[in-house]
């Protein structure tokens, strides 16, 4: 620009024009430090701030992955231990079925009282196949009850068994399981009798003295212990998988997290030098300003 | 040959030319900041011989002084032209900035609080579900957070419409204000042709005249035709809005309704003309004026009109899911979203479903007629949860808008440049130097000081010619 005619008012405006530039980016710099943001408003940058809005959508998935697992490892956990407890019971009275089949060497009273034992275990079994996880029975599937069990080891809701999709978590995009046991999965045989028949029928035996029953009861239980373990194994594999996709989840929050910082968060010490530069360059049009302003030519003649 | 008084006389109209050229630097000192004032200059001529000599008749005067011819105004009226197009394209294009980025700053985008946040929430909120279908805590959540999904759209929705009925109101208010500078504008033409038909000093009802034109300019980008007596004529679009003291009214004839609602049709303007005819319809090509109706015809419906779509696909689809599934009685689910306006489906997206026993997350229920059998069921929570697909839509329409934004931002920066290169071109020549004045200032006192020597020396030549000749002997 080429100018023949230079006014007071031109300066002037032109040191205005020039402060408010500098006043600007200062403004712009303090927003970037107040916040700690880089991006404001899309339009600070319309691309970081679609993977800005991208990265935070994975991270709130990805955080509600950790809380489902961390979930289903409780139910799992406590799926596993009350299986634990039911098995050595099973295996109490397993031992007790042997120690009665020796009839020879027992008499009456000391079979009665094996059978009070393996009474107790079954009220305890029963008790244990209504454990609850979060006030939900663990192995009366979709029941909305608060036992699975009746005091008869039978079923309470059959209705909420085998139907619908059990009680499944989701642990990972499109990643669904399955974290219940059903009852009769884990303590019915193929026949579709209950341990807690067998336990029954075991102390009937005692009390009888019917060593084939006893026998027979001794065969039934072994199978019932195997199941319970194999569930147990089950379970363990379950708990593996899940615990794997929480940490997959976990890592991937954490990698999430930092992308997002280096997307929308401002990078503190180059803001701050931004800032001192910027802070100078205003300082610079305000000096400049004052001395310009000032001399006229009236302050040179007489 | 000159008379012996005539230097007196050239002595004389040095003094009278001097002062007003000294009056001439006052003034301009004076106005040195107001705005609008072009700096004058006295232009001086030499008073010599008769232009046209009578037969016969012969001059051999030299020069018999100075004389004004008059008081010039320094404009360059094709540099006018051009900051009056460059302020209109500034002020169009500043509006549409404005408000754009005080709807983007409604979007509220990417933060903690805005919809794609709340989408989130209500995304999770369906997974904490279905871990606990028996958790009224957990069913309350999804109640409050799907209250939270459709607050979030209506909040900006209401934003787009607040900025729409804004602008539109900004709409009439510009139109009232266009014409009362068109009459402005057309009273101050009148006193122009009035005042140059009787031989007065224009310069002022220029300057006015120049603020009205380029107030127009900015209002409605009109572009304007100056005319040979002075005067000024305004055409918007085509048709005359002010021809030499008539000037037409504008008025918006559809858009708007009287109560400054939206009538359903985009803005439209008409002009009628003081002898009664109509022009009709009548568009704007600049100025705030353009960037309003551009706003509300436009830039704004159609980011409403985006989000209203990406409100539908979301509602269609979660009630879908919701109706395949079952609530906590076993009953089959209702209807979850609703919008009850048509042409705001955003802003009129509610939550139906209040009772918290409601929410279908179960996929095992019975038709009636058959009685509900109440289940802890979760196969439709993650149907629902996967329903939720316009994250992707909405992150595309908030890219899209923040990448006009910024558009429209270094488009308006990029204008400013310009506008101040022609204010300042303006200023180079209109503008008003104090150093040039003081020196101007300067030199009428000393050619002041100069001609009233003249006139002591022509004084004491004519008293040594009067008193002191042929006094020999006396």
């Amino acid at each position: 620009m080429t100018l023949s005619r230079m006014t007071q008012n031109m300066m002037s405006r032109q040191s205005f024009a020039g402060m408010q530039t500098a006043m600007d980016r200062v403004a712009k710099s303090q927003e970037q430090l107040t916040t700690g943001r880089l991006i404001n408003r899309p339009s600070d940058d319309p691309t970081g701030a679609t993977t800005a809005m991208r990265l935070r959508s994975s991270l709130s998935s990805q955080q509600q992955y950790v809380r489902n697992a961390d979930d289903a490892v409780g139910w799992l956990d406590q799926t596993d231990t009350t299986l634990g407890t039911m098995g050595s019971q099973i295996t109490r009275a397993h031992d007790i079925a042997l120690e009665g089949a020796n009839t020879g060497a027992m008499g009456p009273d000391a079979l009665a009282a094996l059978a009070t034992e393996v009474e107790q275990i079954r009220a305890g079994m029963i008790s244990s196949a209504n454990a609850r996880y979060l006030d939900r029975p663990l192995f009366g599937g979709i029941t909305t009850g608060t036992a699975a069990y009746d005091a008869n080891g039978d079923v309470l809701d059959p209705a909420a068994l085998g139907t619908g999709t059990g009680v499944v978590r989701t642990i990972a995009d499109g990643q669904r399981i399955r974290i219940d046991v059903e009852g009769p999965e884990v303590f019915e045989g193929a026949d579709g009798v209950s341990v807690f028949t067998h336990l029954a029928d075991l102390s009937a035996a005692l009390k009888s003295g019917s060593t084939t029953a006893i026998s027979s009861a001794i065969g039934k239980l072994k199978d019932d212990g195997d199941r319970v373990v194999n569930m147990r194994s089950e379970i363990g594999a379950r708990t593996v998988r899940v615990e794997n996709a929480r940490s997959v989840a976990d890592d991937a929050s954490l990698t999430l997290t930092n992308a997002l910082s280096s997307v929308e968060n401002v990078d503190l010490a180059k803001a701050t030098v931004d800032l001192s530069l910027r802070e100078v360059a205003y300082k610079a049009a305000l000096g400049a300003t004052a001395r310009v302003l000032q001399p006229s030519l009236l302050d040179f003649l007489r | 040959m000159a008379g012996a008084f005539s230097s007196i006389n050239t002595a004389l109209s040095a003094l009278r030319y001097q002062q007003s050229a000294l009056d001439i630097a006052s003034t301009n000192i004076a106005n040195a900041s107001t705005d609008g004032y072009v700096r004058r200059r006295v232009v001086g001529e030499t008073v010599g011989a008769a232009a046209a000599p009578a037969v016969w008749s012969r001059s051999n005067e030299i020069g018999s002084g100075v004389q004004s011819s008059g008081v010039q105004r320094m404009v360059d009226p094709l540099l006018d032209a051009r900051v009056r197009r460059e302020h209109g394209r500034q002020t169009y294009l500043d509006t549409k900035a404005a408000a754009m980025s005080r709807v983007e700053t409604g979007i509220n985008e990417p933060s903690t609080t805005g919809v794609a946040k709340a989408i989130d929430t209500f995304r999770s909120s369906l997974d904490d579900l279905n871990n606990a279908p028996n958790s009224d805590a957990a069913r309350s959540q999804v109640l409050a957070n799907a209250n939270g999904v459709a607050d979030a759209f209506n909040t900006q929705s209401r934003n787009l419409q607040d900025e729409m009925g804004d602008q539109r109101a900004r709409v009439v208010a510009t139109v009232q204000e266009i014409n009362t500078v068109a009459q402005q504008l057309a009273d101050t033409n009148r006193s122009i042709s009035a005042s140059s038909g009787g031989g007065s000093d224009t310069a002022t009802l220029m300057d006015t005249r120049d603020q009205l034109a380029l107030r127009l300019s900015e209002l409605t980008g009109a572009t304007a035709t100056p005319q040979a007596d002075g005067t000024m004529d305004i055409t918007l679009g085509g048709a005359s809005l002010v021809s030499g003291r008539d000037a037409a009214t504008l008025e918006v004839s559809a858009g708007i309704a009287a109560d400054g609602t939206a009538d359903g049709s985009p803005v439209a303007f008409s002009l009628t003309q003081p002898d009664g005819s109509v022009d009709d319809p009548v568009v704007p090509s600049g100025g705030r004026l353009a960037a309003s109706v551009e706003l509300i015809d436009h830039v704004l419906p159609d980011y409403a009109a985006d989000l209203d779509a990406l409100v539908e696909q979301f509602t269609k689809a979660f009630n879908d899911a919701h109706a395949l599934g079952f609530d906590a009685t076993g009953a089959q689910g209702g209807e979850f979203f609703h919008s009850s306006d048509p042409d705001d489906l955003a802003g009129s997206l509610r939550v139906v479903v209040t009772d918290r026993s409601k929410i279908a997350v179960s996929s095992i229920g019975t038709t009636p007629p058959a009685a509900p059998v109440p289940n802890n069921d979760t196969g439709n929570a993650a149907k629902l949860a996967d329903s939720i697909t316009i994250q992707d839509g909405y992150q595309r329409l908030v890219n899209g808008f923040g990448s006009d934004v910024a558009s429209i931002q270094r488009l308006a920066a990029n204008q400013s440049t310009m506008t101040t290169q022609v204010d300042a071109a303006r200023e180079q020549q209109t503008g008003v130097s104090l150093d040039e004045e003081s020196v101007n200032m300067l030199m009428a006192q000393r050619s002041y000081e100069a001609a009233a020597r003249v006139m002591t020396t022509v004084d004491e030549m004519l008293d040594t010619l009067i008193n002191r000749t042929g006094l020999v002997g006396r």
